[in-house]
Parts: structure tokens; sequence; C-alpha cells
């Protein structure tokens, strides 16, 4: 406790304990409400990519895959054997997991590229949308839609507004940048640092390739496939194309523009973003609905050619000539907390 | 039943053939730059789309297409080349990577704002029929499209051993500052690399548009039929890469005469899988 307390986490407590704040000032506005729990859902997801991708250097492009997996089982479970999302969303994670480590064993050998990974789960994705586009008892081409609500809203995990959502979601977030933070610092983290680097150097020094990377995947694919079923209660209802690449692709973006392997970027690549494809959204409406795809494309290719640390380096400058220029020593504290 | 699985042979023989072609793009970019474009399926919608707006246009048959699209997709291999990959080649991989991602997003997002979401097909071809050898039937326009991609494969297999051009690309292949020291410029053999690449995916396109459709999400198909077709044949052997495609196409095939339509990804999925994890390098490989 007197740990967590202390100056180092300061910043983390404070920002999060801000955020908490944000539904008492905007609960009446359901456009912002929606806004903020979609930012925040993108922000959970691409901080958990950060961990395969940005600290491991694997291109993984199957968030769709464990999104689809973990929504379609909390949902099933909730409407076949009545089980509630909150055992049901851990159980999607658990499949998701299993389904990551089906792709990882063989793919995370050592000498293959790592080009086989990026296309696999990208593939995967479309793969799993197809089969439960087919198996009619669980997925099929409508929609199905999740018993609940009213009375039993908390068992059933439906809620008639976004705000409890917020908060789960919020939750969830402080946990995956806590982990984030915690794995950056551990012996895995640097193991995955050094394997994204060059894994062959790594693999030399004694790293594990394998063992380390399929640790990273089993971490990531877990969080998305418990974030699936929390997904599938906030639409209410069941269908296949919950198996996204878009999803997938929007991940990866938000994780490599905020910057790979920084705790917070993904964070603030989400934030900027994802307010930003809703801004776009609303004003253009249905009409050129794939726009904001291209932008996000663009504002990858471009970060990724002049800027591939991510825009989170360029914000810890900023942040720290505020400092500098309020004074103070504050300024030590803040730049060790943040990295 | 049996003349059924013959007949559908045939057709994923000759579908197989296309399928090369649209690899051998991928191949000869992965091989060289070692880098993979993941935009490269949706390179071939986007020759697609070309071939359909020039069809209509001038009212040209969708075969004879290519005489425009090839030139106008080599130059766009060119600029994408100068502007986006070249930038790349010294960076980590995953940025590699994400950055053809990006191109492919964005590649697929324009053809959605641009002809939106309908499937588009030109009108008529003028080799459509068929013909007839005993029980089974033999589409012109598959055919056609067959031979066609077989010369295109057989010039490209002729180029890259024979001219010099192709042979710096072998060499640039084989052993980057080696061939750096003996006066290949990497550069240009690489953007000269990329835009063959790029306009292999204008023939396939024009050959495609005569007798299929296309939609802005095709691309996933054929960039998941062409790494597929890759990781069978393994880089660096042009009659591995025509069987691995031919035994993708008849794999395709059989599925949707047997099984249901909507399955057949999921067969060359499970082809790609099995590929990877028992044999990495590909049927082929060579290195």
């Amino acid at each position: 406790m007197k740990q967590i307390l202390s100056t180092k986490y300061l910043p983390f407590i404070s920002i999060f304990s801000l955020i908490a704040l944000i539904p008492l000032v905007i609960s009446k506005d359901q456009y912002a409400m929606v806004l903020v729990t979609t930012v925040l859902l993108y922000a959970v997801l691409a901080s958990a990519w950060n961990i395969i991708g940005g600290m491991a250097g694997q291109l993984d492009l199957g968030a769709g895959a464990y999104i689809g997996l973990g929504a379609f089982t909390t949902g099933t479970l909730l409407t076949r054997w009545n089980i509630t999302p909150w055992i049901g969303m851990f159980i999607g994670g658990f499949v998701s997991v299993s389904f990551a480590i089906l792709i990882g064993l063989p793919l995370f050998r050592f000498k293959i590229k790592e080009l086989w990974y990026a296309l696999t789960s990208s593939a995967l994705v479309e793969v799993l949308r197809i089969v439960f586009l087919m198996w009619d008892e669980v997925g099929g081409p409508t929609e199905k839609y999740l018993p609940g609500g009213g009375d039993n809203a908390l068992y059933s995990l439906r809620f008639s507004t976004y705000i409890p959502y917020f908060y789960i979601i919020l939750i969830f977030l402080v946990i995956v940048i806590y982990l984030n933070h915690r794995i950056r610092n551990s012996k895995l983290g640097f193991s995955l640092l050094a394997l994204g680097e060059d894994e062959d150097a790594a693999e030399v020094l004694g790293v594990d390739a394998r063992g380390n990377k399929l640790k990273a995947l089993m971490i990531y694919s877990f969080i998305v496939g418990t974030v699936g079923g929390l997904y599938a209660c906030l639409y209410g209802f069941l269908h296949p194309s919950f198996f996204s690449t878009e999803i997938s692709t929007e991940v990866v973006i938000l994780g490599i523009v905020g910057g790979m392997g920084i705790t917070y970027g993904p964070f603030l690549a989400a934030i900027f973003l994802v307010s930003f494809r809703e801004y776009l959204r609303a004003a253009l409406g249905g009409e050129l609905a794939g726009l904001y795809l291209a932008v996000y494309a663009v504002v990858l290719i471009v970060v990724a050619l002049f800027q591939p640390r991510g825009i989170a380096p360029l914000f810890r400058r900023l942040f720290e000539k505020v400092i500098r220029s309020l004074g103070g020593r504050e300024h030590e504290s803040s730049a060790k907390a943040s990295s | 039943m049996l003349d059924m699985t013959v007949q559908s042979i045939i057709t994923g023989l000759m579908m197989g053939v296309i399928y090369a072609l649209i690899t051998l793009g991928i191949s000869i970019v992965f091989g060289v730059l070692n880098v993979v474009n993941f935009a490269h399926g949706d390179f071939v919608m986007f020759s697609m789309y070309l071939s359909y707006m020039i069809g209509t246009a001038l009212v040209w048959d969708a075969v004879q297409t290519p005489l425009i699209t090839i030139p106008v997709l080599f130059i766009f291999g060119f600029i994408v080349y100068y502007l986006i990959i070249d930038r790349t080649l010294r960076q980590m991989y995953v940025v590699q990577l994400a950055v053809t991602v990006g191109l492919q997003i964005f590649m697929r997002s324009m053809a959605l704002i641009i002809w939106k979401a309908q499937p588009r097909a030109l009108q008529y071809s003028i080799i459509q029929g068929n013909i007839q050898i005993g029980p089974y039937t033999i589409l012109t326009s598959r055919l056609v499209a067959a031979i066609i991609s077989l010369i295109f494969i057989a010039g490209i297999a002729w180029f890259l051993n024979k001219s010099w051009a192709g042979s710096a690309m072998r060499a640039a292949s084989d052993d980057l500052d080696m061939a750096s020291l003996v006066g290949v410029n990497y550069r240009r053999t690489y953007a000269l690399t990329f835009a063959i690449g790029s306009a292999l995916t204008a023939v396939a396109g024009g050959l495609l548009m005569s007798f299929q459709q296309t939609d802005p999400v095709g691309g996933i198909r054929f960039g998941f039929l062409s790494w597929c077709v890759l990781a069978l044949a393994g880089l660096g052997s042009i009659p591995g890469l025509i069987i691995s495609g031919m035994i993708v196409g008849v794999a395709e095939t059989v599925t949707i005469t047997f099984f249901d339509p909507r399955s057949r990804l999921l067969v060359i999925y499970g082809i790609f899988i099995l590929v990877l994890w028992f044999k990495p390098r590909g049927l082929f490989g060579r290195k």
C-alpha cells in the first residue's frame, strides 16, 4: 500500500481518478458517454496489443478474432445455460487463449519469419467470421439478441445506460496499463523487447523466443477475449460481424501510432484517433462511411514513416517542457513514472 | 460423382494458374525486397476496378484492358515504392509490415468510397462459351485466362534468368551487399521489382474481370489466396509456384462443388496452417 501511494504512481492514480469523474460531468449527454466509453474500450484493446505487438514485435492482426470468440462464448453461455457474463467473459478469455495458442505454437518457432504470424492472425478473423456465419446454432447471419436487462441487469450485465460499462471498462484499462507497466519492467518484458529488436541476437543470448512470445500472446488474447464478452453485453446481441477486420487493424493502428512498447502510448492514441473517428462519423454521416479508415491508414503510414517511435515521445517532450517552465522538482518524479 | 470431381479438378487447375500469376507478384517482391506487400490482394481488386472502368468507358473487352492497366499499375507500383516502401527498408520489421497494412486499408476504403459496396461486372466477353470434351465442359474464358497467365509467368521466368535487370534482381535477392559491390543499384532494382509485382496484378485483374465480378472487399480473398500459394510454394521456384497455385485452385473448386461455397476460405486456411506447421519453407522452397 505504501509503495502504491508513493510518488512513483501518483500521476497514474491522479489521471485515472480524473477519468473516473468524467461521467459525473457528462452523464446527461448520452452521445458523450458513448464516445468516452468507446475511447476507453479501444484503449484497453490497444494497450493489450502493446504487449504482443509493441514489445514482442509481432504484428498481430487478430484482435477481431479474439473479440468475436469472447463475445460468442459469453453470449452463448448466457442464452443457453444462463451463466452470468461476469463468469462467461473470463471463459471467453480462455477460449480466445486456446485459439491463440493454436496459431502461436507453430508460428513462433525459431527461424519462421514474423510475417507468417501476421498473415495467419489476420486470416483467422476472416475464417472465424465465416465459421460463425455457417454455424447456425450459435451464430448465423441474423443477430441473436441477449436476454436480460431490467431487474436482473447486474446478473446479465445488460445495463440501460453506458455509465456502468464505463466504469467496468475503466477498471479493465487500469489493470491492463498496470500490467503493461509491470511487464515492461520484468524479465518477460526485457526478453520481449530484445526479441522485438533482433530475434537472432536475443536467441543467441539465451532468450527463449517461443516461450516468451507465447506468454505475451496468451496475456494479450485473454484480455481481448474478456473484453469481447463485455462487448457482446454492451451491444446486446451477437453477430458474426464481431469478427471484424476493421477492429483488428484499428487496434494495430492505435498501438503503432501511440508508440510501440510505451505503456501509455496506445491510450494516448485512442484518445485522439477514436474521438477523431467519431467526430468524422458524426460530421459526414453514413455517406462516407469508409472515410475514417482511409484517414486512419494515412495517419498510420505517416507516423510509421516519419515518427516510428509513435506520438507518445512527442507528448512526453511537451509535458516535460511544460513542467520545466513551471519550475519545481516534480519534473523528475513524473518523468520516471511516465516511462 | 466421378464426372463432377474431374470437372471441378479441371476448373480448379485453370484457376490455379491465375492464382500462380497473382502470387508471382508477391513472390518476387518478397524474394528480392524481403518485404511482403499486405496490400497485394487489394492491388488485384484495384486493377479489376480499373479494368471495369476502362471496359465500360471504351467498350473494350476485359481481356484487352490490361493494355492500359499494365502501364498504370506499373507506374503505380513505382510511386508506391518510392513514396512508402523505400523509406521503411531500414526500419523494424513490424513497421514495414504495418505500412503495407496501412496501404491495404487505404485502398480498400477508397474503393468503398469511389465505387460503393455494389459488386461490378463487365457485361460481356469475347471469350465466352465453352468447349465440350466428352462429359466435361471447359469454359473458354478460364482456358484463355490460364493460357495468358502461363505466357506471362514464362515471360517473367525468362526475364529473371536471361535479362540483365532480372539477374540484378536475383543477385539482390541472394546477397544484397555483394550485388551492390558489383554495381547493382539496389534502389532501382527494388523499385523495378515492386513495379513488376504490381503490373502482374493488372494482368490478373483483366483476366479475372472476363468471368468474375469485383467488390471492394474482394482484395481480402485474393490476398489470402496468394499467401496460401506462396506458403505452399516457398521462394525461388516458378514451376513450384504453378503447381502450388493448382493445388489451391483444385482445393477451392472441389470445396465449392461438394461442400458449401462459403467454406472455400476455410479449406485454404487449413492448407495454409498445415503447410506452416509441417513445411514452413514450402514444398519447393529454395531458401
